[in-house]
């Protein structure tokens, strides 16, 4: 047990390895964080599209947004990985970040899509029903009705979507990109300490208290979102 | 000029045809309740005079002027609906419920509309639920602010689909006095129930669908007590 609290003295003490570690650390971070605002943004443009109504202009963009949901999903993610840097990205010298926040986020997308989807379509009917009967426009009916009582049911369902991702964006090692992951790997091997299972401990714990932030947030956002409903009377 | 009129109207879903071609004439002030077996079509119908069906062939005429894809929005501020799981808006208050269609669609300014759901409120002695959220009331009072968002709008012509059964019996009460109401005021109604005594009460004139199809209308009086066809007069032996 000594040895392991040595290691870990060593670990946080040596600039090298602490550097590489926290190197690591910013790549993960940096490639979730706007992986995730690219499968938000794409995952709403997408649950739009296959929420609105039927006709005939949007049977196309329909037809593109179930085929990319279905291949994203039906996949896996490491393969996809593959597939954007050894086939699509196959260029010398293009960044790897912008790769990987690519794959990542084209990925979340598809997950996304379904989560805003079902939360749009958890929404009664009738109330889209009483505001078309009433002369209301559809704008006005998803802003003012269907909207704020579909972010109540997809706030919990995204903040897993964003644990995902961040999780997931472990793989980019597989590549050999250097992020928290692949940090931990280095630091433990022969040439460094020697040892992996502190470093990779301490890889755990960063990712773990990253995730830990998040779901708490995302909680408290929730709580403040249910406040709406117990809000019976002034 | 007739407030009303539909033309060989049909609805299909696929294979299954639920309105076979309904020709009907509306007056103002008539009280019109539509009855019929489940499955007949007489919801379909109701909802296909706003257009939350898409009728598949034929035409209604509001207040002379044909409805099109393009005026459905305008002829619906004059045509109110009152639906059987009153579809109030969760996320709004009651006053909010009240007042979102007549200010956001400019008819009535803010405190205007306001005033007026106010009287309302009080007039279906719910005026301590306007800030309350539609989650914490009853279904007789949801019901009742149903009908008043309705009345908001002015309506010339009142739809009612079903609006009693989903309610206990002591709220089916408090929404038949309201109706009553509206109807002792000369508002222009038309009602799917299943209430017949109800029906027989408030109807000037009622229609009976079967099938997909007009098949007997008349004043109540006659219709509950000389039935013309064998269908009706099996309907109401089962029923009454």
């Amino acid at each position: 047990m000594d040895g392991f609290f040595n290691k870990i003295g060593e670990l946080f003490s040596t600039p090298e390895y602490i550097n590489s570690l926290l190197h690591g650390f910013l790549l993960t971070l940096q490639i979730a964080y706007f992986a995730i605002l690219m499968g938000l943004l794409l995952g709403t443009v997408i649950a739009l599209i296959q929420t609105a109504k039927k006709s005939k202009l949007m049977i196309l963009p329909k037809f593109i947004c179930n085929l990319y949901v279905t291949i994203i999903r039906g996949t896996p993610m490491a393969l996809q990985l593959f597939i954007m840097f050894f086939v699509i990205f196959a260029v010398r010298g293009f960044p790897q970040i912008i790769i990987a926040i690519i794959a990542f986020g084209l990925n979340s997308g598809a997950y996304v899509s379904e989560v805003i989807r079902g939360g749009i379509l958890s929404v009664d009917k009738g109330q889209t029903e009483a505001g078309l009967a009433l002369g209301l426009s559809r704008t006005t009916i998803f802003f003012r009705i269907v909207t704020p009582q579909a972010i109540k049911n997809i706030i919990p369902a995204l903040g897993n979507e964003m644990t995902t991702v961040i999780k997931e964006t472990a793989i980019v090692s597989m590549v050999g990109m250097y992020d928290l992951n692949m940090a931990a790997k280095d630091i433990g091997s022969g040439q460094n300490m020697a040892s992996y299972i502190v470093p990779m401990v301490v890889a755990a714990l960063f990712y773990l208290a990253t995730i830990y932030l998040i779901t708490f947030a995302v909680k408290q956002v929730e709580k403040s979102l249910r406040k709406s409903d117990l809000r019976v009377e002034k | 000029m007739s407030l009303l009129s539909v033309v060989n109207l049909r609805k299909n879903y696929g294979e299954n045809k639920v309105l076979r071609g309904v020709n009907f004439v509306m007056e103002e002030g008539e009280r019109v309740v539509v009855l019929g077996p489940s499955g007949s079509g007489k919801s379909t119908f109701l909802r296909s005079i706003n257009r939350l069906e898409e009728p598949t062939s034929g035409d209604v005429y509001f207040n002379g002027t044909l409805i099109t894809d393009k005026n459905i929005r305008k002829m619906r501020q004059d045509i109110g609906m009152v639906f059987q799981h009153f579809n109030l808006i969760n996320n709004l208050t009651i006053m909010d419920n009240l007042i979102l269609a007549p200010v956001k669609l400019k008819l009535m300014k803010r405190d205007e509309a306001i005033k007026r759901a106010k009287q309302l409120l009080r007039h279906i002695g719910l005026s301590d639920k306007a800030d309350a959220f539609p989650a914490s009331l009853s279904g007789g009072q949801k019901q009742r602010i149903a009908i008043i968002r309705a009345m908001m709008m002015r309506p010339k012509l009142l739809l009612f689909d079903e609006p009693t059964s989903a309610l206990d019996p002591e709220s089916i009460g408090e929404v038949m006095s309201l109706i009553r109401e509206l109807a002792d005021d000369g508002m222009t109604i038309m009602i799917v129930t299943h209430e017949m005594s109800f029906a027989r009460e408030i109807a000037t004139r009622v229609v009976f669908i079967d099938e997909g199809k007009i098949i007997e209308e008349g004043e109540p009086e006659i219709f509950f007590s000389h039935p013309k066809t064998p269908r009706v007069r099996e309907f109401l032996e089962k029923v009454l």
